[in-house]
């Protein structure tokens, strides 16, 4: 009897958490999720309608149409974040490389510089990135986000794929060496391999840093609609159009799909890339 | 030992990544300091300014602004790195508590807040506590605590308040996976065996798991505290630092002075202390990173 109870009282706790959790981390986006179908203006009605009258999806049509362009901002995030993200890649892998595995004098002075890079606030380098990049004359341009955005996710990412690296018993190479493999096939069929979670988790976590990136974004795209990312077209409707919500609702979903869908199919590499070294 | 062959390879490996970070992240700090020691106002042209050296600091120290910002984004810290851990834990020891099934759902929609850019976050939040025909303020009224929806963003202590809540909306997304990982690495029969001596949930919590998290939650308390002294997008998307100036931080702070009233050598001040503050967390940091790091030699 009494375990029966137990299991019962576990039961109603379990369900009682869930629907607590859902509402804490969903209520703001069901919010905005609501106000996207309702008839443009009716989102000032007093009292506050938590289901409108006559849903309608005319405010998707309007940010996709020809005055908002939301997928224009959508494109150029993923034209920024994929370029930084190979950037990163190619930066991280090569100096987690020497820095795992290679014996050399300076090894220890370039893990700190690495790593201590990755603590700078963004506020103590926006002023002279921006005279920099307006004297190469990237400002408006896709370059101006995607070059500084590299270097901003290089420091966590060649701390997740050195870890891995590090890991690899020094035998195997040996072994492949022994075997006649030159240094750079033991490194395509050997180290990267086993490294490749490691790789996709910094990957993956490079990619979203440069999607929610905002102060530099913001900065160098000085309102240029064609190049801005999400964050900044989201941001600039949100006050340009304070009195259409239901516009600007409406653009928020639509920017948000393809980031919570992409972080919801790797999660296990976001995870383990958020959690990896912090838990060690 | 160091063999000429290795030292080679391993240059060229790595000076790519260091000359991306000395021209996007060195140098601007040094140039940064920099130009907080000259007269700068309207121009970055420091070569042909008047050089100051700490006239601009003495200024901000002097300023009651600077120390009502720099106290605010200290206070800011603390509230949020304390909410973001324990609603954090919370979280974690939710998933923990649910069934296999639940649990798989439940960290998928707790990692959601967590993949919305910090600046949308903010404008989501605006929505969501406007005084008009904002749910927050609606339900409020309706449930009789308050006569009047409260005007979130306009009074100075709602305003911070609004602050905290949509930063710590993410914050506890991201402390609850830090959390998860450590309560995943404490072993089973040692709740069990803590459950048979018969102890409550509460006092398990306090003498076993809590004790036996500790070191992740000092970690997640670093991470944490790194963020928030740098807080930025949430404040400009949220508030703006409105009323006035008075939900600014140090990083928004310095953001409009730097691009608003165009002072880089001021802002410049500003950026540095905010620098300073981090710095002060980042030792302990780096200091983790030299545990991780304990190659074979």
């Amino acid at each position: 009897m009494k375990k029966k109870h137990r299991i019962i009282r576990h039961r109603i706790l379990s369900t009682l958490l869930f629907v607590l959790i859902t509402f804490w981390c969903l209520a703001p986006l069901v919010w905005i999720g609501i106000t996207s179908v309702k008839p443009q203006g009716t989102e000032y009605k007093i009292p506050v309608e938590y289901w409108p009258e006559n849903p309608t999806i005319e405010n998707y049509g309007v940010v996709l149409g020809e005055k908002f362009r939301v997928q224009q901002s959508i494109f150029n995030s993923i034209i920024v974040s994929s370029t930084a993200l190979i950037g990163t890649l190619i930066l991280s892998i090569f100096s987690a490389y020497a820095i795992a595995r290679l014996r050399f004098r300076f090894r220890y002075h370039s893990l700190y510089f690495i790593q201590i890079a990755g603590m700078i606030p963004p506020i103590v380098v926006i002023g002279p990135t921006f005279v920099l990049l307006r004297h190469f004359g990237l400002l408006r341009t896709y370059w101006a986000m995607i070059l500084p955005n590299m270097a901003y996710a290089v420091p966590l990412a060649s701390f997740l794929i050195a870890s891995y690296f590090a890991n690899i018993p020094f035998d195997l190479e040996d072994a492949a060496k022994i075997d006649g493999c030159g240094s750079t096939r033991i490194v395509w069929n050997v180290v990267l391999p086993i490294a490749a979670p490691g790789i996709f988790s910094a990957g993956v976590l490079a990619f979203l840093g440069c999607w929610g990136e905002f102060m530099l974004a913001f900065t160098v795209t000085l309102g240029k609609k064609s190049v801005e990312t999400v964050p900044v077209a989201i941001l600039n409707m949100s006050q340009a159009f304070q009195l259409q919500w239901t516009w600007v609702s409406a653009g928020t979903i639509i920017s948000l799909i393809p980031i919570v869908v992409a972080v919801l199919v790797f999660q296990r590499y976001v995870v383990r890339g958020l959690t990896n070294g912090a838990v060690k | 030992m160091a063999s000429k062959d290795d030292t080679r390879v391993a240059i060229l490996f790595i000076v790519p990544a260091l000359f991306f970070l000395t021209v996007f992240n060195y140098y601007p700090i040094i140039q940064t300091f920099i130009y907080s020691v000259f007269d700068l106002d309207l121009t970055t042209d420091w070569l042909n300014s008047e050089f100051i050296g700490m006239e601009n600091y003495r200024r901000v120290m002097m300023s009651s602004q600077f120390w009502y910002t720099f106290s605010f984004t200290l206070g800011f810290t603390a509230v949020v790195v304390i909410l973001d851990l324990s609603i954090g834990t919370a979280l974690a020891l939710s998933t923990f508590y649910v069934g296999p099934v639940m649990r798989g759902v439940l960290r998928a929609i707790i990692i959601i807040p967590w993949a919305i850019p910090k600046v949308i976050q903010a404008s989501m939040w605006k929505w969501m506590l406007n005084s008009d025909v904002g749910p927050i303020g609606d339900m409020l009224v309706r449930l009789g605590i308050v006569q009047e929806p409260p005007l979130f963003l306009v009074d100075q202590f709602l305003a911070m308040g609004s602050i905290v809540l949509a930063y710590s909306w993410k914050g506890a997304s991201m402390a609850a996976f830090f959390m998860m990982g450590g309560l995943a690495l404490i072993p089973n029969d040692v709740i069990e065996a803590a459950k048979i001596d018969g102890a409550k949930a509460l006092r398990r919590f306090f003498y076993i798991i809590l004790p036996m998290v500790l070191p992740t939650l000092s970690v997640a308390t670093l991470y944490r505290s790194r963020d928030a002294l740098r807080v930025f997008d949430v404040v400009y998307g949220l508030t703006g630092g409105g009323p006035g100036t008075k939900t600014d931080t140090l990083s928004s702070f310095a953001y409009k002075t730097y691009f608003e009233y165009a002072q880089f050598g001021r802002g410049s001040a500003y950026a540095v202390v905010t620098f300073i503050l981090v710095v002060i967390v980042g030792v302990f940091y780096i200091d983790r990173i030299k545990k991780n790091f304990s190659f074979k030699e």
